[in-house]
């Protein structure tokens, strides 16, 4: 494929690594090797246990951290190295949510600040209070009113600052939003809320997502596509539709199997309960497939060569030797 | 209510809306601030040590450096005889003269010397046509009749002209302390002040930048803070010699090393926090998180530093008065009223006690408002 004929995607990874130094010598292998692409308008979503190094990749990606290899391909150009200078006005079309709704927002500004900032940031607005009625409309469009605007984080529930944090992270109208983890801090009730109006907006506007869960179930229902993280590496990638149907590696089914099922008999139906064991620790993985030593179908030659990414036909990539 | 259990129709508004007043942080703060009485007290001791500093020398009719010698060393609490011409009391000074004093202890004109009586220790003074004689063979010395030798009736009164006593020079203590009081204070905030802008640039930079330069950054300040800090402002007072100035310069440039690490350590533990991550992915510039971000959340442990430092400058400024190395007489500061009256300490013990006891109170008022803010500002502690 040369360049010219090859579609441009809005976010394309490619062979993505991140080590953090643990000190004396060693390394935390948190990302490594990572390949996937996000399309206008589409949600990719990064599944895997916690720990499994989903919001190293995420902050790689958006460049708080310096990736160790790897490039990053924003519609077309290539982020990985650019001076932050640089990144910049680029950081205009790429927001984030972050995981937790108390530590992501200032608690000495007011909320109208906390949604303000990126105009200012970005000169959309010369001074604050112009400002304001942009910050309004965004209040109300994320579901809270302007009498909020003059209030301080601490005074919000969970759910409201999450909200606060999507009015922050869309009040741009960026091309790609990573969420990461919008919802696992927050209530089962409220989980719903917010998910339903990160997919409004995403209908509205034509928004990309790269949509961060840890587990399963959440993800089926907002993602186009799905990658599945294990302990640093990215084992399966497809369509939604696809993954779901055909689950091929054995973390994720393990993934899939420990997805609550409201149905009693189905859940019965089940043959095993998840994966067993302990993630091992990213500082020295274990050699080969990093899964083998949790993973109930290994052979010997997992514990000595590590599977590569491939194609299992309908664009269905599984890093396992089972498939070989 | 009939139907209790009848569903309320809601809105949208009712379901965001936030029940709670508002309250900022500060609000926050000082809610529970004043719920503390130490901290209370130390704020209004503070209020009422300032207002005596600064509006105080308003209703005084004497100057801080008005020299009147005739009243030299008079205690606020003053023994006097009663005239033999029924006009008032006497009153005796220190160098051995008589003064008049009327009913309520306003200090009136001094008796002229008749003759020295040297057989008898007695120095005889005409008080209003009739001989009154100054017995000064044994201490306490006495007023008595010079012919009869009985010592007038004495009883001890409270000195209304001067409230608080004179001292060696005859200058009004209650003045002086007022001026005392003023420098000092004003000494401490500027140096305060001068400490906690350098301590906030110092250490906001070396949290900030991190790495090499913050290691750098820090071992400097830990050499300067193995030099003992009085040793230097010490020095420096030397080499600059005594003066407002100088005494300024000298506490300002010497507590900022506490200052710069309670702002490193801030900085540190803050500029990894998420919502200082998200204003870097948002694009904001280093000086938006700095200002916004960093500084105001460093804010709370900031002013409790400050408040901490206030008293140790108080306490510094008043150590090199006491040294002498301070302010140039005739300035007054509490060091340099503790400093003069040791001259006098066992006539006029006074004289130490109560520039000493301002000093205590101050001290005081800024540890108990310094702890109030701590606990204020300590999120656990929320109610
Ligand atoms: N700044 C850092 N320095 C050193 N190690 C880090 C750093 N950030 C993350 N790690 C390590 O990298 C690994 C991956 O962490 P990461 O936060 O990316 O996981 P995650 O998949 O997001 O987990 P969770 O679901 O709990 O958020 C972990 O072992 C973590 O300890
Ligand atoms: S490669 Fe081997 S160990 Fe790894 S998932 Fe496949 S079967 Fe299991
Ligand atoms: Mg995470």
């Amino acid at each position: 494929m040369d360049s010219s004929t090859r579609i441009q995607h809005l976010l394309e990874v490619s062979n993505l690594t991140k080590y953090f130094d643990a000190g004396r010598g060693r390394k935390v292998h948190a990302v490594e090797h990572v390949s996937f692409a996000v399309d206008e308008g589409m949600t990719f979503g990064l599944v895997g246990e916690s720990g499994c190094g989903k919001s190293s990749c995420a902050r790689t990606i958006i460049r708080i951290y310096e990736p160790t290899e790897g490039t990053i391909l924003f519609e077309g150009k290539d982020v990985s190295h650019l001076s932050q200078r640089i990144l910049q006005p680029l950081r205009r079309d790429m927001q984030m949510i972050f995981q937790d709704p108390y530590a992501s927002l200032n608690a000495r500004m007011t909320v109208r600040d906390i949604i303000a900032e990126p105009l200012l940031a970005h000169h959309v607005v010369k001074k604050r209070e112009e400002a304001n009625e942009i910050v309004f409309r965004m209040l109300e469009r994320v579901g809270l009113t302007r009498e909020h605007a003059n209030r301080y984080a601490h005074e919000f529930s969970g759910g409201q600052r999450q909200r606060v944090g999507i009015a922050r992270a869309l009040v741009l109208q960026p091309k790609l939003v990573i969420c990461d983890e919008p919802i696992s801090a927050l209530d089962v009730s409220i989980q719903a809320q917010v998910v339903n109006l990160l997919r409004e907006y995403q209908d509205e506007s034509g928004i990309a997502y790269l949509f961060i869960a840890h587990d399963l179930s959440m993800v089926r229902y907002v993602s186009d596509a799905v990658g599945v993280m294990y302990l640093g590496e990215l084992v399966e990638t497809a369509e939604t539709d696809e993954l779901y149907r055909n689950p091929l590696h054995p973390y994720t089914r393990g993934l899939l199997n420990s997805i609550p099922v409201a149905n009693p008999k189905l859940a019965r139906q089940r043959n095993q309960s998840g994966i067993e064991g302990d993630i091992p620790s990213p500082i020295d993985p274990p050699a080969g497939c990093r899964f083998h030593t949790r993973c109930p179908y290994a052979k010997p030659i997992c514990a000595e060569e590590t599977p590569l990414l491939k194609n299992q036909g309908n664009g269905h990539l599984c890093a396992c030797h089972l498939y070989d | 209510m009939e139907q209790k259990w009848e569903m309320l129709s809601s809105s949208n508004e009712d379901r965001e809306k936030i029940w709670s007043r508002s309250r900022t942080f500060a609000g926050d703060v000082w809610f529970r601030f004043r719920h503390k009485p130490t901290a209370l007290a130390g704020l209004v001791l503070i209020a009422v040590l300032m207002a005596f500093a600064f509006f105080g020398p308003l209703f005084t009719k004497y100057d801080y450096a008005e020299q009147n010698l005739t009243v030299v060393n008079i205690p606020p609490r003053m023994t006097v005889y009663d005239a033999p011409d029924g006009n008032g009391y006497l009153t005796i000074t220190q160098n051995l003269k008589l003064l008049r004093v009327d009913q309520d202890g306003r200090l009136g004109e001094q008796l002229s010397r008749v003759r020295d009586d040297d057989a008898r220790s007695m120095t005889i003074f005409d008080c209003g046509g009739t001989e009154v004689g100054l017995y000064y063979g044994k201490t306490p010395y006495k007023v008595c009749n010079p012919d009869k030798l009985t010592v007038y009736h004495h009883r001890t009164i409270w000195n209304r002209s001067y409230l608080l006593g004179t001292d060696a020079l005859g200058r009004d203590i209650l003045t002086r302390l007022m001026y005392g009081t003023r420098v000092s204070l004003m000494v401490a905030f500027v140096a305060a002040f001068v400490n906690m802008i350098v301590g906030i640039v110092y250490g906001g930079i070396s949290g900030y930048v991190g790495g090499m330069t913050d290691q750098i950054m820090m071992r400097i300040v830990d050499v300067i803070s193995t030099i003992p800090l009085t040793l230097y402002v010490i020095l420096i007072m030397v080499i600059m010699g005594s003066g407002l100035q100088s005494i300024i310069v000298a506490l300002g440039s010497v507590y900022w090393v506490d200052m710069a690490r309670v702002v490193r350590g801030q900085v540190l533990s803050l500029k990894n926090q998420e919502f200082v991550v998200a204003a870097r992915t948002i694009g904001s510039s280093t000086r938006t998180i700095l200002f916004q971000h960093l500084i105001p959340n460093a804010m709370g442990s900031i002013l409790v530093t400050v408040t901490m430092l206030i008293p140790s400058a108080i306490f510094m400024e008043a150590f090199l008065g006491f040294l002498g190395i301070g302010l140039q007489p005739p300035l007054a500061s509490l060091g340099t009223m503790c400093n003069d009256a040791t001259e006098n300490l066992r006539t006029s013990p006074y004289q130490l006690f109560i520039p000493a006891l301002v000093i205590v109170l101050i001290m005081f008022g800024f540890n108990f408002v310094g702890d109030g803010l701590r606990d204020a500002l300590d999120p656990k502690l929320k109610k």
